[in-house]
């Protein structure tokens, strides 16, 4: 079952893991329904959608039972970004565990066709999702300058304008040879924060060149 | 690794790869400076490491991520043992970091292995050939104190503290703690200076205690010292580290604010040295410190 969803999905399925009488497959959210679709072949039954706050993101595990196997797809969504696609019209049992998770934790599923009120005193406020923890890193915040100048440039802090023009003006290069002044080490140094997965525990945004805020 | 071990106890060839951390050419590049021309007077080469990047530091990056931390250590092992040289720092916290993570790759082969399978996919390798060399080590054993008394341009005549910073303590287990802190005393007699000792010299100066606790880093760490240095009549305080220059010229702006007003300059050795050899305190762009350093060498000269 999990190589024919495989084969459908392509790289949107990031792993699998296998015990006895469950299969956890983790995915890109942006796979949900194209995975979603690939299990319906196989005649699941929706179980629930759970959300977890994790700090940074929120994680949603959808369980599914596929003859008495239990299917869970893991995927997590960023809290800045904070959206996924509904299933609801592939999966219309998911249409009140989306609604409570949408409730509870404020994800936005797009294209639900019932959003709204669902389990919440009804003056409750809709911008106060009570199971939504403020963004939190893994790392202290006062820490977090220090773990973004590593990550971008290899150093604990980046080279100041006016520290190059002092170095300039005492007869030494503007900048030291280190990584931040060369192509090729900055390379190694990304590479090796990828190794140690270190980008990942800090939260780093490669694209954005910082780490990740609310 | 490299140079010649001498007859008469010091190396005639010093070549080393000069490994020069954040904190020094980002805070106070007056000791880069000062280091050259030292080195140069002293005949050491000391080829500036190319690419490298923070050590990381031995106590937050450490505490952040430990295989973070290993990993880019043993890249900046492996950089200069590509040179085929010996590691040379001027930074206390460098000098514990890569001694330690080379103590550690050489001791764990789990480890090891794992960081070296890292280290090749940017087509590095690390062999565990490379030493690391404190500038107090290399002054002392490589040169000798003969040597350096030789350039003095006259003793400096003045009262100066020692704070050896508590990395400095850092030995394989069995050796001695107290070498380099001897060593380190013993190169800065050789300036003629009076090394005034204190018996809080061993209290951390709380520079990595800032990060999470200002206050009490400087109030619990800074300040007792700064009391007994002033009841002392010290007229400046050396370091081997570039952190604790920075806490103990930051430390004594920031305490203002708690009523306590000092200004005791704070330099690093290879100054000290520096001046000693003649150099003036423009050649050495001691304005860039950020406690009265210009004065106290025109006053000790």
């Amino acid at each position: 079952m999990i190589e024919s969803i495989k084969k459908k999905v392509g790289v949107g399925v990031l792993g699998a893991a296998f015990q006895e009488r469950k299969i956890s497959v983790t995915v890109d959210p942006s796979a949900i329904r194209q995975v979603t679709c690939a299990l319906l072949e196989h005649r699941p039954r929706f179980v629930i959608t759970a959300a977890v706050d994790l700090g940074m993101d929120i994680e949603l595990l959808y369980h599914f039972d596929v003859e008495g196997k239990l299917i869970v797809v893991r995927t997590k969504i960023a809290k800045e970004h904070n959206q996924i696609d509904t299933i609801v019209d592939l999966m219309p049992a998911a249409e009140w565990a989306e609604r409570e998770a949408a409730e509870l934790f404020g994800i936005n599923f797009s294209a639900h066709p019932r959003p709204g009120h669902f389990v919440l005193p009804k003056d409750w406020p809709s911008d106060k999702p009570p199971l939504r923890e403020s963004f939190k890193g893994v790392l202290p915040e006062q820490f977090c300058p220090v773990a973004e100048s590593l990550v971008s440039t290899g150093m604990t802090a980046p080279m100041s304008p006016l520290m190059q023009r002092k170095r300039e003006e005492a007869g030494l290069p503007h900048s030291p040879p280190a990584s931040f002044a060369n192509e090729t080490s900055l390379s190694e140094v990304h590479e090796a924060m990828k190794g140690a997965e270190f980008d990942k525990k800090a939260g780093y945004d490669w694209k954005k060149g910082k780490l990740r805020r609310a | 690794m490299i140079g010649r071990k001498a007859s008469s106890g010091v190396r005639d060839e010093m070549k080393y790869a000069l490994f020069l951390g954040c904190m020094i050419p980002q805070r106070i590049p007056s000791v880069e400076l000062a280091a050259k021309k030292v080195f140069e007077k002293l005949d050491i080469e000391a080829i500036e490491l190319q690419g490298y990047s923070c050590c990381p530091d031995s106590v937050v990056a450490r505490l952040l991520d430990r295989k973070m931390w290993l990993i880019l250590a043993a890249r900046n092992l492996s950089l200069a043992e590509k040179q085929g040289l010996d590691l040379l720092v001027l930074c206390n916290g460098c000098y514990e970091t890569l001694v330690e993570a080379r103590e550690i790759l050489k001791h764990d082969p789990q480890i090891a292995k794992e960081i070296r399978e890292i280290l090749a996919k940017a087509g590095r390798k690390y062999e565990g050939k490379v030493k690391v060399r404190h500038v107090i080590e290399v002054l002392h054993e490589d040169v000798g104190v003969d040597k350096i008394k030789k350039f003095l341009k006259k003793p400096l005549k003045s009262r100066l503290a020692i704070h050896p910073g508590c990395h400095m303590f850092r030995e394989t287990e069995g050796d001695d703690i107290w070498r380099k802190p001897k060593q380190f005393e013993e190169i800065v007699q050789a300036t003629g200076a009076d090394v005034v000792k204190n018996k809080l010299d061993r209290l951390c100066c709380g520079f990595p205690v800032m990060q999470v606790n200002e206050e009490f880093a400087l109030k619990r760490n800074l300040l007792p010292k700064l009391v007994a240095y002033q009841e002392q009549g010290i007229e400046g305080v050396v370091v081997s580290c570039p952190a604790c220059n920075v806490q103990f010229e930051t430390g004594q702006v920031l305490l203002r604010k708690y009523g306590a007003r000092f200004n005791i300059p704070c330099l690093h050795i290879v100054e000290l040295l520096a001046i000693a050899f003649g150099f003036s305190a423009k050649e050495l762009a001691l304005d860039i410190h950020r406690s009265p350093v210009q004065q106290l060498a025109q006053k000790v000269i």
